[in-house]
């Protein structure tokens, strides 16, 4: 990671660490959330088939939330500005963005992980490991999502409504409640340009099948691609709407 | 000879305009500050002054015209040359007083902890914020965020400083305080380009711009634009209105 990157994440950690409100929630939602969803579905084979789509959503929506809120501060506050006029690159101030956050999205997908896996006993195949790895990608995504969303939102109200307009749309259309093949043509045509039905359909593959991350390769190509293309157009909208 | 000129100015603006969709905020504006001078960009609300600044440090691309900063179009080359205060006090409002300025200080540069350490205690004690400086800057009044920021500005010592209304919200006591720094800094060699709309910020500039409707109305020292009013104990209260006034006789005839 370039040095002022690294510079800007430090400062992105340190300054959400010392919130100590916002850090409590950080911990404390997820666990409530996995609390309440494992309350609603006391018969564990229905939340072994849901559990690997419900892991990814959760990782977009907690991900793009965070973000999209924790970057709109900055906006508002005038400190993107100021680094804006600084001689940081604003590759180094995505990336260091990028970094900052994905700290606590990872920590809260760490938490839904393991509450999924040890406290809610979901049955699953293929390597933990493996699972992590593959959430990582989609946080990445997220994460940089968050970013790029933020920057067309003038407060947080305006950035709030872009959660039915990005998450809820691809909740629906990916396969997280029904399964994309019995949707009609065009909604199936639509589903494929939604990163979230790769994750879904990755993460399926892994804890249901018992795949590898070498047989979800295409699941992550695209989902890699999708966190590469929105990290450079969140760079390319800073400027516009520091 | 045409070398040493350019080298001389510290900013330069060349027909520059700037639209925020059909809002004309800087209109074909044109201005030269010679190196080591506090100037002042007065007007009032909506004059164009925070645009203007955007523009010279370079968050803002001209739709029309030039800037030159130093010789150079603004970039990140010229970026460690200036220090820019924005109106908001643009700080990290959860973390203490040294970690902002700590966080600008390596930010512009300064990668060695032990100068950067030290030049962010100097700018503190600067500002006399040394007791509060482990605070956050959450916890403080709006003045000494106001001072905050000046430190965060000016922590890595640029020879060129933007300052955005840095007097707003400010007491008479600290404004003064403010400006025996900022004769300190032009006696030091640094150019100052100052925004403001009060009249007594006005007084302290070497040389000034009035600007209305993103435009410069006029021009020069606050005697000089005093005098051009033609009557005794004109104030430059009284030298914008007439500026003013004789550009709408100007405009009607």
């Amino acid at each position: 990671m370039p040095s002022l990157a690294f510079t800007v994440a430090s400062r992105v950690i340190r300054q959400l660490t010392r919130d100590r409100r916002t850090l409590a929630l950080i911990f404390i939602v997820p666990l409530v959330v996995m609390t309440l969803i494992g309350l609603s579905f006391p018969e564990t084979t229905v939340l072994d088939y849901i559990a690997p789509a419900l892991l990814t959503t959760l990782a977009l929506f907690f991900g793009f939330l965070l973000t999209g809120i924790s970057f709109l501060r900055e906006r508002s506050q005038g400190t993107l500005e100021r680094l804006m006029a600084s001689p940081v690159s604003r590759l180094d101030i995505v990336v260091g963005y990028l970094f900052g956050f994905f700290i606590f999205a990872l920590v809260q997908t760490l938490i839904i992980l393991l509450f999924t896996i040890y406290i809610l006993k979901v049955n699953y195949h293929g390597d933990l490991w493996q699972i992590f790895i593959f959430q990582v990608i989609v946080i990445v995504g997220a994460v940089n999502l968050g970013i790029f969303i933020s920057t067309f939102a003038r407060n947080e109200f305006q950035m709030v409504q872009f959660i039915p307009l990005i998450i809820l749309p691809q909740v629906f259309l990916s396969g997280v409640l029904w399964p994309v093949e019995q949707m009609p043509d065009y909604l199936q045509w639509i589903s494929k340009v939604l990163p979230l039905t790769y994750a879904v359909r990755g993460l399926r593959d892994i804890m249901l099948s018992g795949q590898n991350l070498i047989d979800v390769w295409v699941e992550l190509a695209v989902l890699v691609g999708f966190a590469v293309i929105i990290s450079v157009l969140a760079a390319i909208t800073l400027r516009r709407n520091a | 000879m045409l070398r040493d000129s350019v080298i001389e100015t510290a900013v330069e603006a060349e027909n520059v305009s700037f639209n925020y969709e059909r809002l004309k905020a800087v209109d074909g504006l044109s201005l030269q500050v010679p190196k080591g001078i506090s100037f002042g960009l007065l007007g009032p609300n909506g004059a164009g002054k925070t645009t203007l600044i955007r523009l010279l440090v370079g968050l803002l691309r001209p739709r029309n015209g030039k800037v030159r900063l130093l010789g150079q179009a603004p970039s990140r080359k010229t970026a460690h040359l200036i220090g820019y205060m924005p109106q908001l006090h643009s700080l990290c409002a959860e973390l203490s007083v040294t970690q902002n300025v700590e966080f600008f200080a390596r930010v512009y540069g300064l990668t060695d902890k032990i100068r950067r350490t030290g030049r962010a205690e100097e700018v503190i004690r600067l500002i006399d914020m040394w007791s509060r400086r482990n605070d956050s800057v959450q916890k403080l009044s709006g003045g000494m965020k106001q001072r905050v920021s000046l430190a965060c500005a000016i922590v890595h010592n640029p020879p060129l400083l933007f300052l955005d209304e840095p007097t707003v919200g400010l007491d008479p006591e600290l404004r003064v305080t403010f400006w025996e720094y900022f004769s300190k800094l032009t006696r030091q060699g640094t150019t100052l380009i100052i925004s403001s709309h009060t009249m007594d910020d006005a007084s302290h500039c070497d040389s000034l711009a009035f600007m209305r409707d993103g435009r410069i109305i006029a021009g020069g020292s606050p005697d000089s634009l005093q005098q051009a009013v033609g009557r005794p104990g004109a104030t430059l209260e009284d030298a914008f209105l007439h500026f003013v006034r004789s550009g709408e006789k100007g405009k009607d005839a």
